[in-house]
Protein backbone atom coordinates (compact mmCIF):
# COMPACT_ATOMS: atom_id res chain seq x y z
CA UNK A 1 0.00 0.00 0.00
CA UNK A 2 1.56 3.49 -0.72
CA UNK A 3 2.99 5.07 1.95
CA UNK A 4 0.93 7.60 4.23
CA UNK A 5 2.08 11.20 5.18
CA UNK A 6 4.46 10.63 8.22
CA UNK A 7 3.64 12.92 10.48
CA UNK A 8 2.62 11.03 13.48
CA UNK A 9 5.04 11.45 16.96
CA UNK A 10 7.26 8.41 16.95
CA UNK A 11 6.66 5.39 19.04
CA UNK A 12 9.31 5.55 21.80
CA UNK A 13 11.68 3.13 23.39
CA UNK A 14 11.63 0.44 21.17
CA UNK A 15 13.52 -2.20 22.96
CA UNK A 16 13.74 -5.80 23.57
CA UNK A 17 12.82 -7.30 26.52
CA UNK A 18 14.43 -11.17 26.82
CA UNK A 19 14.11 -13.57 29.55
CA UNK A 20 15.69 -17.33 28.75
CA UNK A 21 15.57 -16.46 25.17
CA UNK A 22 12.26 -15.37 25.01
CA UNK A 23 12.70 -12.01 23.26
CA UNK A 24 9.42 -9.95 23.01
CA UNK A 25 9.52 -6.90 21.59
CA UNK A 26 8.40 -3.80 23.36
CA UNK A 27 7.74 0.00 22.76
CA UNK A 28 5.54 3.05 23.70
CA UNK A 29 2.83 4.76 22.56
CA UNK A 30 3.53 8.06 20.63
CA UNK A 31 3.15 10.96 22.27
CA UNK A 32 -0.38 12.79 22.77
CA UNK A 33 -1.85 10.25 20.44
CA UNK A 34 -4.35 8.86 22.72
CA UNK A 35 -6.23 5.86 21.90
CA UNK A 36 -6.69 3.82 18.51
CA UNK A 37 -3.16 4.02 17.73
CA UNK A 38 -2.24 1.04 15.50
CA UNK A 39 1.40 -0.58 15.17
CA UNK A 40 3.24 -2.36 12.89
CA UNK A 41 6.57 -4.49 13.27
CA UNK A 42 9.29 -5.68 11.07
CA UNK A 43 12.87 -7.02 11.96
CA UNK A 44 15.71 -8.09 10.42
CA UNK A 45 18.85 -10.19 10.88
CA UNK A 46 22.08 -8.73 11.64
CA UNK A 47 23.82 -8.45 8.13
CA UNK A 48 21.31 -10.16 6.22
CA UNK A 49 19.86 -8.68 3.21
CA UNK A 50 16.06 -7.60 4.06
CA UNK A 51 13.71 -6.58 6.60
CA UNK A 52 11.04 -9.10 7.15
CA UNK A 53 7.59 -8.12 8.26
CA UNK A 54 5.83 -9.59 10.64
CA UNK A 55 2.07 -10.21 9.90
CA UNK A 56 0.95 -11.33 13.07
CA UNK A 57 1.98 -8.29 14.71
CA UNK A 58 0.45 -6.07 11.32
CA UNK A 59 -2.33 -3.35 12.71
CA UNK A 60 -2.23 -4.21 16.58
CA UNK A 61 -3.03 -1.86 19.10
CA UNK A 62 -0.97 -3.29 21.75
CA UNK A 63 2.66 -2.11 22.43
CA UNK A 64 4.57 -5.37 22.07
CA UNK A 65 5.29 -7.97 19.68
CA UNK A 66 6.86 -11.45 20.55
CA UNK A 67 9.45 -12.25 18.18
CA UNK A 68 10.98 -15.11 19.79
CA UNK A 69 10.67 -17.41 16.68
CA UNK A 70 12.42 -15.22 14.70
CA UNK A 71 15.14 -14.46 16.93
CA UNK A 72 15.38 -17.78 18.24
CA UNK A 73 19.35 -18.69 16.63
CA UNK A 74 21.05 -16.79 19.12
CA UNK A 75 24.58 -17.16 16.82
CA UNK A 76 23.08 -14.14 15.27
CA UNK A 77 22.20 -10.80 16.31
CA UNK A 78 18.88 -8.83 15.17
CA UNK A 79 17.35 -5.77 14.63
CA UNK A 80 13.76 -5.08 14.76
CA UNK A 81 11.65 -1.88 14.14
CA UNK A 82 7.84 -0.29 14.87
CA UNK A 83 5.64 2.14 12.98
CA UNK A 84 2.71 3.35 14.12
CA UNK A 85 -0.80 4.83 12.17
CA UNK A 86 -3.55 6.99 13.34
CA UNK A 87 -6.31 8.60 11.24
CA UNK A 88 -4.62 8.17 7.77
CA UNK A 89 -1.28 9.72 9.09
CA UNK A 90 2.06 7.44 10.48
CA UNK A 91 5.30 7.57 12.49
CA UNK A 92 8.60 7.00 11.26
CA UNK A 93 10.14 3.51 11.45
CA UNK A 94 11.50 3.86 15.13
CA UNK A 95 14.72 0.68 15.51
CA UNK A 96 15.61 -1.44 18.53
CA UNK A 97 19.70 -1.34 19.27
CA UNK A 98 21.22 -3.96 17.83
CA UNK A 99 20.12 -7.36 19.93
CA UNK A 100 22.44 -10.14 20.58
CA UNK A 101 20.60 -13.25 22.53
CA UNK A 102 23.17 -14.51 23.94
CA UNK A 103 24.45 -11.69 25.84
CA UNK A 104 21.29 -9.71 25.78
CA UNK A 105 18.66 -11.86 27.44
CA UNK A 106 18.05 -12.10 31.38
CA UNK A 107 18.69 -15.75 33.05
CA UNK A 108 15.96 -17.04 35.30
CA UNK A 109 17.09 -18.45 38.65
CA UNK A 110 17.30 -22.40 39.14
CA UNK A 111 14.49 -24.16 40.61
CA UNK A 112 15.78 -25.90 43.76
CA UNK A 113 14.45 -29.24 45.21
CA UNK A 114 15.28 -29.76 48.94
CA UNK A 115 14.98 -33.06 50.72
CA UNK A 116 16.65 -33.69 54.01
CA UNK A 117 17.70 -36.49 56.61
CA UNK A 118 18.30 -36.56 60.00
CA UNK A 119 21.41 -34.86 59.41
CA UNK A 120 22.01 -33.44 55.79
CA UNK A 121 19.71 -32.20 53.59
CA UNK A 122 20.74 -32.39 49.58
CA UNK A 123 19.63 -29.89 46.82
CA UNK A 124 19.17 -31.13 43.37
CA UNK A 125 19.08 -27.78 40.83
CA UNK A 126 17.65 -27.55 37.45
CA UNK A 127 18.62 -24.46 34.78
CA UNK A 128 15.74 -23.08 33.00
CA UNK A 129 15.03 -23.95 29.57
CA UNK A 130 15.79 -21.93 26.74
CA UNK A 131 12.41 -20.57 25.23
CA UNK A 132 11.06 -23.38 22.47
CA UNK A 133 8.09 -22.29 20.07
CA UNK A 134 5.53 -25.15 21.37
CA UNK A 135 5.38 -27.11 24.31
CA UNK A 136 5.80 -30.44 22.90
CA UNK A 137 9.23 -28.59 21.08
CA UNK A 138 12.78 -29.91 21.60
CA UNK A 139 13.92 -28.75 25.31
CA UNK A 140 17.09 -26.86 25.51
CA UNK A 141 18.85 -26.15 28.73
CA UNK A 142 20.63 -22.99 29.25
CA UNK A 143 23.57 -25.42 30.43
CA UNK A 144 23.64 -26.06 26.71
CA UNK A 145 23.85 -22.64 25.53
CA UNK A 146 25.94 -21.56 28.29
CA UNK A 147 28.65 -24.40 28.44
CA UNK A 148 30.03 -22.52 31.52
CA UNK A 149 27.08 -21.95 33.88
CA UNK A 150 27.28 -22.35 37.44
CA UNK A 151 25.23 -22.26 40.48
CA UNK A 152 25.90 -20.23 43.84
CA UNK A 153 24.29 -21.93 46.71
CA UNK A 154 22.81 -20.09 49.60
CA UNK A 155 22.03 -22.09 52.76
CA UNK A 156 20.50 -20.29 55.92
CA UNK A 157 20.41 -22.04 59.28
CA UNK A 158 16.82 -20.72 60.39
CA UNK A 159 18.19 -21.29 64.20
CA UNK A 160 21.00 -19.38 64.29
CA UNK A 161 20.60 -17.63 61.21
CA UNK A 162 24.09 -18.04 59.66
CA UNK A 163 24.08 -18.08 55.77
CA UNK A 164 26.99 -20.22 54.03
CA UNK A 165 27.54 -20.20 50.41
CA UNK A 166 28.85 -22.43 47.69
CA UNK A 167 30.12 -22.28 44.47
CA UNK A 168 29.36 -25.34 42.53
CA UNK A 169 29.77 -26.66 38.70
CA UNK A 170 27.51 -29.81 38.90
CA UNK A 171 23.60 -29.42 39.80
CA UNK A 172 23.35 -31.39 43.13
CA UNK A 173 24.45 -30.50 46.63
CA UNK A 174 24.78 -32.56 49.64
CA UNK A 175 25.21 -30.56 53.09
CA UNK A 176 25.75 -33.12 55.56
CA UNK A 177 26.93 -33.14 59.17
CA UNK A 178 23.58 -30.68 59.94
CA UNK A 179 21.57 -30.41 63.54
CA UNK A 180 18.62 -32.27 63.49
CA UNK A 181 15.51 -30.57 63.70
CA UNK A 182 16.48 -26.98 62.20
CA UNK A 183 15.06 -25.54 59.57
CA UNK A 184 17.32 -24.59 56.89
CA UNK A 185 16.27 -22.74 53.64
CA UNK A 186 18.03 -22.96 50.58
CA UNK A 187 17.78 -20.10 47.59
CA UNK A 188 20.13 -20.39 44.51
CA UNK A 189 21.43 -18.29 41.57
CA UNK A 190 22.69 -19.20 38.14
CA UNK A 191 26.61 -17.60 37.10
CA UNK A 192 28.04 -17.31 33.84
CA UNK A 193 31.64 -16.39 33.42
CA UNK A 194 31.45 -16.06 29.85
CA UNK A 195 29.50 -14.26 28.77
CA UNK A 196 29.29 -12.66 32.37
CA UNK A 197 25.41 -12.83 33.02
CA UNK A 198 23.76 -14.16 36.18
CA UNK A 199 20.49 -14.85 37.62
CA UNK A 200 18.90 -13.21 40.71
CA UNK A 201 18.56 -15.79 43.60
CA UNK A 202 15.66 -18.19 43.66
CA UNK A 203 13.01 -17.88 46.23
CA UNK A 204 13.97 -19.57 49.58
CA UNK A 205 12.95 -23.59 49.88
CA UNK A 206 12.82 -24.42 53.30
CA UNK A 207 12.45 -27.90 54.88
CA UNK A 208 13.69 -29.15 58.18
CA UNK A 209 16.39 -31.91 59.27
CA UNK A 210 14.77 -35.21 60.99
CA UNK A 211 14.34 -35.12 64.50
CA UNK A 212 16.99 -37.06 66.25
CA UNK A 213 15.55 -40.36 67.10
CA UNK A 214 17.97 -41.17 69.96
CA UNK A 215 17.47 -38.30 71.68
CA UNK B 1 39.18 -22.87 34.08
CA UNK B 2 39.13 -19.63 36.44
CA UNK B 3 36.04 -16.72 35.75
CA UNK B 4 36.64 -14.71 32.32
CA UNK B 5 40.31 -16.62 31.63
CA UNK B 6 39.99 -18.93 29.20
CA UNK B 7 42.14 -21.96 28.19
CA UNK B 8 41.35 -21.67 24.51
CA UNK B 9 42.18 -25.01 22.68
CA UNK B 10 42.45 -24.58 18.89
CA UNK B 11 43.75 -27.89 18.31
CA UNK B 12 47.37 -28.42 18.93
CA UNK B 13 47.66 -24.52 20.16
CA UNK B 14 46.85 -24.09 23.92
CA UNK B 15 46.54 -20.02 24.82
CA UNK B 16 45.23 -19.01 28.01
CA UNK B 17 43.02 -15.41 27.27
CA UNK B 18 41.45 -13.24 29.81
CA UNK B 19 38.40 -12.70 27.73
CA UNK B 20 36.86 -10.91 30.80
CA UNK B 21 38.51 -6.91 30.12
CA UNK B 22 37.75 -7.43 26.43
CA UNK B 23 34.29 -8.25 27.08
CA UNK B 24 33.51 -5.45 29.41
CA UNK B 25 35.49 -2.97 27.94
CA UNK B 26 33.49 -3.39 24.69
CA UNK B 27 30.27 -3.84 26.43
CA UNK B 28 31.09 -0.16 27.80
CA UNK B 29 31.25 1.18 24.15
CA UNK B 30 28.86 -1.37 22.06
CA UNK B 31 25.66 0.27 21.99
CA UNK B 32 27.39 3.92 20.66
CA UNK B 33 29.53 2.02 18.26
CA UNK B 34 26.89 -0.05 16.75
CA UNK B 35 24.86 3.45 16.90
CA UNK B 36 27.61 5.24 13.89
CA UNK B 37 27.01 2.06 11.48
CA UNK B 38 23.48 2.60 9.50
CA UNK B 39 24.01 -0.73 7.71
CA UNK B 40 22.14 -3.32 9.35
CA UNK B 41 21.86 -5.34 6.14
CA UNK B 42 25.49 -5.99 5.92
CA UNK B 43 28.15 -7.68 8.04
CA UNK B 44 31.77 -7.65 7.72
CA UNK B 45 32.87 -10.67 9.98
CA UNK B 46 29.11 -12.42 9.25
CA UNK B 47 28.67 -12.62 5.45
CA UNK B 48 27.69 -14.60 4.07
CA UNK B 49 28.57 -17.09 6.53
CA UNK B 50 28.92 -17.19 9.92
CA UNK B 51 31.74 -17.49 12.03
CA UNK B 52 29.92 -20.76 13.58
CA UNK B 53 30.60 -22.12 9.95
CA UNK B 54 34.21 -22.89 10.40
CA UNK B 55 35.65 -25.94 10.44
CA UNK B 56 37.44 -26.47 14.52
CA UNK B 57 40.67 -27.49 12.66
CA UNK B 58 40.71 -23.83 11.11
CA UNK B 59 39.56 -21.86 14.09
CA UNK B 60 43.07 -20.71 15.22
CA UNK B 61 44.14 -19.71 11.95
CA UNK B 62 40.76 -17.96 11.86
CA UNK B 63 41.31 -16.37 15.04
CA UNK B 64 45.23 -15.77 14.60
CA UNK B 65 44.18 -13.60 11.55
CA UNK B 66 41.49 -12.19 12.66
CA UNK B 67 42.94 -10.39 15.74
CA UNK B 68 45.62 -9.19 13.26
CA UNK B 69 42.73 -7.77 11.04
CA UNK B 70 41.29 -5.75 14.30
CA UNK B 71 45.10 -4.53 15.27
CA UNK B 72 46.03 -3.49 11.69
CA UNK B 73 42.88 -2.04 10.21
CA UNK B 74 40.13 -1.67 12.60
CA UNK B 75 41.21 -0.04 15.94
CA UNK B 76 43.87 2.75 14.19
CA UNK B 77 40.47 3.88 12.58
CA UNK B 78 38.08 3.92 15.39
CA UNK B 79 38.98 7.08 16.76
CA UNK B 80 36.03 9.12 17.96
CA UNK B 81 35.29 12.84 19.26
CA UNK B 82 34.47 11.03 22.92
CA UNK B 83 37.65 10.78 25.10
CA UNK B 84 35.73 8.01 26.81
CA UNK B 85 35.04 5.64 23.97
CA UNK B 86 38.54 6.86 23.02
CA UNK B 87 39.92 5.27 26.41
CA UNK B 88 38.15 2.06 26.37
CA UNK B 89 38.84 1.31 22.42
CA UNK B 90 42.80 1.95 23.63
CA UNK B 91 41.94 -0.72 26.48
CA UNK B 92 40.59 -3.17 23.69
CA UNK B 93 43.27 -2.67 21.91
CA UNK B 94 45.85 -2.90 23.99
CA UNK B 95 44.37 -6.47 25.96
CA UNK B 96 44.30 -7.72 22.01
CA UNK B 97 47.51 -7.03 21.55
CA UNK B 98 48.59 -9.39 24.32
CA UNK B 99 46.12 -12.07 23.23
CA UNK B 100 47.86 -11.50 19.64
CA UNK B 101 51.35 -12.09 21.28
CA UNK B 102 50.27 -15.20 22.41
CA UNK B 103 48.47 -16.59 19.16
CA UNK B 104 51.93 -15.46 17.37
CA UNK B 105 53.46 -17.92 19.46
CA UNK B 106 51.09 -20.97 18.01
CA UNK B 107 51.63 -19.44 14.74
CA UNK B 108 55.57 -19.83 15.04
CA UNK B 109 55.43 -23.24 16.46
CA UNK B 110 53.08 -24.00 13.51
CA UNK B 111 50.15 -25.26 16.17
CA UNK B 112 48.22 -22.50 13.69
CA UNK B 113 47.80 -24.52 10.80
CA UNK B 114 45.80 -22.53 7.83
CA UNK B 115 43.74 -24.61 5.69
CA UNK B 116 41.98 -23.29 2.79
CA UNK B 117 38.42 -22.88 4.24
CA UNK B 118 40.03 -20.38 7.02
CA UNK B 119 42.10 -18.73 4.15
CA UNK B 120 39.21 -18.21 2.09
CA UNK B 121 36.92 -17.32 5.02
CA UNK B 122 39.44 -14.32 5.59
CA UNK B 123 39.67 -13.27 1.99
CA UNK B 124 35.81 -12.79 2.18
CA UNK B 125 36.16 -11.00 5.55
CA UNK B 126 38.93 -8.49 4.00
CA UNK B 127 36.57 -8.15 0.75
CA UNK B 128 33.29 -7.04 3.18
CA UNK B 129 36.11 -4.32 4.84
CA UNK B 130 36.92 -2.84 1.37
CA UNK B 131 33.72 -3.14 0.47
CA UNK B 132 33.26 -0.07 2.45
CA UNK B 133 35.41 3.28 2.73
CA UNK B 134 37.63 2.74 5.69
CA UNK B 135 36.30 4.44 8.97
CA UNK B 136 32.76 2.79 8.04
CA UNK B 137 34.04 -0.42 8.04
CA UNK B 138 36.26 0.07 10.91
CA UNK B 139 33.06 1.55 13.11
CA UNK B 140 31.68 -1.39 11.53
CA UNK B 141 34.06 -4.27 12.20
CA UNK B 142 34.47 -2.91 16.06
CA UNK B 143 30.36 -3.15 16.86
CA UNK B 144 31.01 -6.86 15.30
CA UNK B 145 32.92 -7.45 17.93
CA UNK B 146 31.06 -9.48 20.37
CA UNK B 147 30.31 -11.91 17.01
CA UNK B 148 34.20 -12.66 17.90
CA UNK B 149 34.05 -13.01 21.15
CA UNK B 150 30.74 -14.81 20.97
CA UNK B 151 32.54 -17.40 18.56
CA UNK B 152 35.61 -17.75 20.49
CA UNK C 1 56.78 34.43 30.65
CA UNK C 2 59.68 31.87 32.46
CA UNK C 3 59.12 28.36 31.25
CA UNK C 4 57.25 26.38 34.01
CA UNK C 5 58.94 23.25 35.17
CA UNK C 6 58.08 20.18 34.64
CA UNK C 7 56.75 17.96 37.06
CA UNK C 8 59.30 15.96 39.04
CA UNK C 9 59.61 12.12 40.86
CA UNK C 10 57.15 10.53 39.11
CA UNK C 11 56.30 7.37 39.85
CA UNK C 12 53.49 4.57 40.23
CA UNK C 13 51.97 3.22 43.09
CA UNK C 14 50.64 -0.09 42.33
CA UNK C 15 48.97 -2.51 44.95
CA UNK C 16 46.74 -5.22 44.26
CA UNK C 17 46.02 -4.04 40.45
CA UNK C 18 45.45 -0.61 41.63
CA UNK C 19 47.25 2.00 40.01
CA UNK C 20 48.14 5.25 41.01
CA UNK C 21 50.55 8.05 39.29
CA UNK C 22 52.24 10.44 42.12
CA UNK C 23 54.56 13.52 41.49
CA UNK C 24 56.05 16.40 43.38
CA UNK C 25 54.31 19.27 43.10
CA UNK C 26 56.10 22.15 41.02
CA UNK C 27 55.91 25.35 43.50
CA UNK C 28 55.11 28.71 41.70
CA UNK C 29 54.58 31.65 44.14
CA UNK C 30 51.28 32.83 44.31
CA UNK C 31 49.47 30.76 41.69
CA UNK C 32 47.59 27.49 41.60
CA UNK C 33 49.29 25.06 39.16
CA UNK C 34 47.65 22.52 37.70
CA UNK C 35 48.35 19.03 35.94
CA UNK C 36 47.32 16.85 32.99
CA UNK C 37 48.21 13.70 32.73
CA UNK C 38 47.92 11.18 29.54
CA UNK C 39 49.04 7.84 28.76
CA UNK C 40 50.40 5.49 25.89
CA UNK C 41 50.14 1.64 25.84
CA UNK C 42 52.03 -0.58 23.77
CA UNK C 43 49.63 -0.54 21.22
CA UNK C 44 49.54 2.96 20.48
CA UNK C 45 53.47 2.92 20.03
CA UNK C 46 53.54 -0.17 17.77
CA UNK C 47 49.87 0.62 15.76
CA UNK C 48 48.76 4.39 16.71
CA UNK C 49 51.63 6.74 15.61
CA UNK C 50 53.03 6.79 19.45
CA UNK C 51 49.63 8.70 19.87
CA UNK C 52 49.00 9.89 24.19
CA UNK C 53 45.50 9.71 25.50
CA UNK C 54 44.67 11.88 27.55
CA UNK C 55 43.18 10.88 30.98
CA UNK C 56 40.47 13.58 31.59
CA UNK C 57 39.99 12.47 35.13
CA UNK C 58 43.25 14.02 35.99
CA UNK C 59 42.90 16.68 33.51
CA UNK C 60 43.80 20.19 35.03
CA UNK C 61 44.05 18.66 38.76
CA UNK C 62 45.40 20.39 41.46
CA UNK C 63 46.06 17.50 43.01
CA UNK C 64 49.34 15.37 42.36
CA UNK C 65 47.88 11.69 42.10
CA UNK C 66 45.92 10.37 39.76
CA UNK C 67 44.09 7.13 39.65
CA UNK C 68 45.19 5.54 36.22
CA UNK C 69 43.59 1.79 37.47
CA UNK C 70 40.89 1.99 35.07
CA UNK C 71 43.52 3.13 31.81
CA UNK C 72 45.78 0.55 32.52
CA UNK C 73 43.39 -2.72 31.46
CA UNK C 74 45.56 -4.36 29.83
CA UNK C 75 49.06 -6.36 30.19
CA UNK C 76 51.35 -4.62 28.20
CA UNK C 77 53.82 -1.55 28.59
CA UNK C 78 52.24 1.63 29.36
CA UNK C 79 54.19 5.06 29.19
CA UNK C 80 52.60 7.80 31.63
CA UNK C 81 53.34 11.89 31.45
CA UNK C 82 52.19 14.43 33.46
CA UNK C 83 52.78 18.45 32.32
CA UNK C 84 52.05 21.61 34.69
CA UNK C 85 49.40 24.66 33.78
CA UNK C 86 49.50 27.69 35.11
CA UNK C 87 46.84 29.79 33.30
CA UNK C 88 47.63 29.41 29.58
CA UNK C 89 51.03 28.69 30.43
CA UNK C 90 52.20 24.91 30.39
CA UNK C 91 55.59 23.24 31.05
CA UNK C 92 57.37 20.33 28.91
CA UNK C 93 55.94 16.80 29.78
CA UNK C 94 57.48 15.15 32.54
CA UNK C 95 57.40 10.94 31.71
CA UNK C 96 57.54 8.25 33.53
CA UNK C 97 61.12 6.74 33.74
CA UNK C 98 60.89 3.21 31.76
CA UNK C 99 57.47 1.47 31.30
CA UNK C 100 55.00 0.38 33.75
CA UNK C 101 53.40 -3.42 33.18
CA UNK C 102 50.53 -4.14 35.57
CA UNK C 103 52.12 -7.12 35.57
CA UNK C 104 54.27 -5.41 38.46
CA UNK C 105 51.66 -4.85 40.92
CA UNK C 106 52.30 -5.96 44.30
CA UNK C 107 49.88 -8.41 45.37
CA UNK C 108 49.21 -8.29 49.80
CA UNK C 109 47.78 -11.61 51.34
CA UNK C 110 43.74 -11.53 51.61
CA UNK C 111 41.94 -10.85 55.10
CA UNK C 112 40.55 -14.16 56.07
CA UNK C 113 38.74 -15.05 58.93
CA UNK C 114 37.97 -18.77 59.67
CA UNK C 115 34.59 -20.02 60.85
CA UNK C 116 33.60 -23.52 62.49
CA UNK C 117 30.11 -23.35 62.55
CA UNK C 118 28.56 -26.91 64.32
CA UNK C 119 30.97 -29.47 62.02
CA UNK C 120 31.15 -26.89 58.93
CA UNK C 121 34.88 -25.38 57.94
CA UNK C 122 33.84 -21.66 56.42
CA UNK C 123 35.90 -18.68 55.25
CA UNK C 124 34.69 -15.09 55.22
CA UNK C 125 37.29 -13.59 52.40
CA UNK C 126 37.85 -9.76 51.76
CA UNK C 127 36.38 -8.43 48.63
CA UNK C 128 39.20 -7.38 46.57
CA UNK C 129 37.02 -6.35 42.94
CA UNK C 130 36.30 -8.40 40.12
CA UNK C 131 39.93 -9.39 38.89
CA UNK C 132 40.81 -11.32 42.15
CA UNK C 133 39.75 -14.94 42.93
CA UNK C 134 40.93 -16.88 45.96
CA UNK C 135 42.71 -20.25 46.44
CA UNK C 136 42.24 -21.50 49.66
CA UNK C 137 44.21 -24.11 51.48
CA UNK C 138 42.79 -26.44 53.79
CA UNK C 139 44.37 -29.30 56.04
CA UNK C 140 43.92 -30.82 59.48
CA UNK C 141 46.63 -29.53 61.92
CA UNK C 142 49.38 -32.38 61.50
CA UNK C 143 48.54 -33.61 57.98
CA UNK C 144 49.92 -30.75 55.92
CA UNK C 145 50.40 -33.54 52.86
CA UNK C 146 46.57 -33.96 52.71
CA UNK C 147 45.98 -30.72 52.17
CA UNK C 148 43.01 -29.66 50.06
CA UNK C 149 42.23 -26.57 47.74
CA UNK C 150 39.25 -24.77 46.58
CA UNK C 151 39.15 -22.02 44.56
CA UNK C 152 36.82 -19.30 45.08
CA UNK C 153 36.06 -17.08 42.40
CA UNK C 154 33.16 -14.53 44.15
CA UNK C 155 33.44 -13.73 47.32
CA UNK C 156 30.31 -14.01 49.22
CA UNK C 157 30.31 -13.58 53.18
CA UNK C 158 31.01 -17.13 54.19
CA UNK C 159 31.87 -19.67 52.27
CA UNK C 160 31.54 -23.82 52.95
CA UNK C 161 34.86 -25.23 52.52
CA UNK C 162 33.73 -28.73 53.99
CA UNK C 163 32.47 -30.79 56.74
CA UNK C 164 35.06 -31.62 59.73
CA UNK C 165 35.42 -34.46 62.19
CA UNK C 166 35.25 -33.81 65.63
CA UNK C 167 38.12 -33.30 67.53
CA UNK C 168 40.92 -32.25 65.86
CA UNK C 169 41.77 -29.22 64.45
CA UNK C 170 41.51 -27.55 61.34
CA UNK C 171 43.81 -25.42 59.84
CA UNK C 172 43.07 -22.71 56.87
CA UNK C 173 45.15 -20.46 54.54
CA UNK C 174 44.76 -18.11 51.64
CA UNK C 175 46.12 -16.32 48.67
CA UNK C 176 44.47 -14.21 46.07
CA UNK C 177 45.22 -14.85 42.30
CA UNK C 178 44.44 -12.67 39.61
CA UNK C 179 44.10 -14.30 35.75
CA UNK C 180 44.66 -11.02 34.38
CA UNK C 181 48.23 -11.14 35.05
CA UNK C 182 48.56 -14.74 36.03
CA UNK C 183 50.03 -13.87 39.37
CA UNK C 184 49.23 -15.10 43.03
CA UNK C 185 49.77 -13.03 46.48
CA UNK C 186 51.83 -14.98 49.31
CA UNK C 187 49.48 -16.60 51.57
CA UNK C 188 47.87 -15.53 54.83
CA UNK C 189 48.73 -16.08 58.22
CA UNK C 190 47.30 -20.11 59.19
CA UNK C 191 44.08 -19.85 61.22
CA UNK C 192 42.79 -23.11 63.16
CA UNK C 193 39.60 -24.07 64.28
CA UNK C 194 38.13 -27.13 65.72
CA UNK C 195 34.86 -28.53 65.57
CA UNK C 196 32.56 -28.21 68.95
CA UNK C 197 29.21 -30.05 68.35
CA UNK C 198 26.67 -27.16 67.40
CA UNK C 199 29.18 -24.39 68.92
CA UNK C 200 32.04 -22.54 67.45
CA UNK C 201 35.61 -22.92 68.32
CA UNK C 202 38.20 -20.45 67.55
CA UNK C 203 41.88 -21.58 68.40
CA UNK C 204 44.63 -19.54 66.41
Amino acid sequence: SGELCCSLPNPKNVHFESINMKNVLHWSAPEGTGDGVLYKVKYLVYGAGKWIRKPECRNISRTWCDLSSETSDYEEQYYASVKAFLNGMCSDWMETTRFNPLTDTKIDPPTVSVSSTEKSISIILTAPEKWKRSPEGESVSLLQVYPGLQYNVSVLNKKTKKRWFFSISNNTLVVPWLEPGTAYCVSAQIHITTPLLHSGFSKEYCIATLNDKTA
Amino acid sequence: LTAGNKIFHFGPCRVSISMTEIRSGFTAIKDNIQARDPIRTLSILSYPHSLHKVKSSDRCCVTHHLFNFYMDKVFKHCKTEDSYINRKISSIANSFLSVKRKLEQCHEQNKCMCGQESTEKFKQILVNYEGLNVTSAAIKSLGELDILLDWM
Amino acid sequence: DALLPAPQNITILSTNMKHFLTWSPVIIQGETVRYSVEFQGEYEREYANESWIPICECSLITATVCNITEDISATVAYNLRVRANVGARRSEWGALKGFFNRITTSLTPPLMKVIADGYHLLVELEDMGPAFQFCVLYWKKGQESRMQQKVVKEVSSVVHLDTMEAGPDYCVKAQTYVEAINRSSSFSQTQCVRAQGGTSMWLV
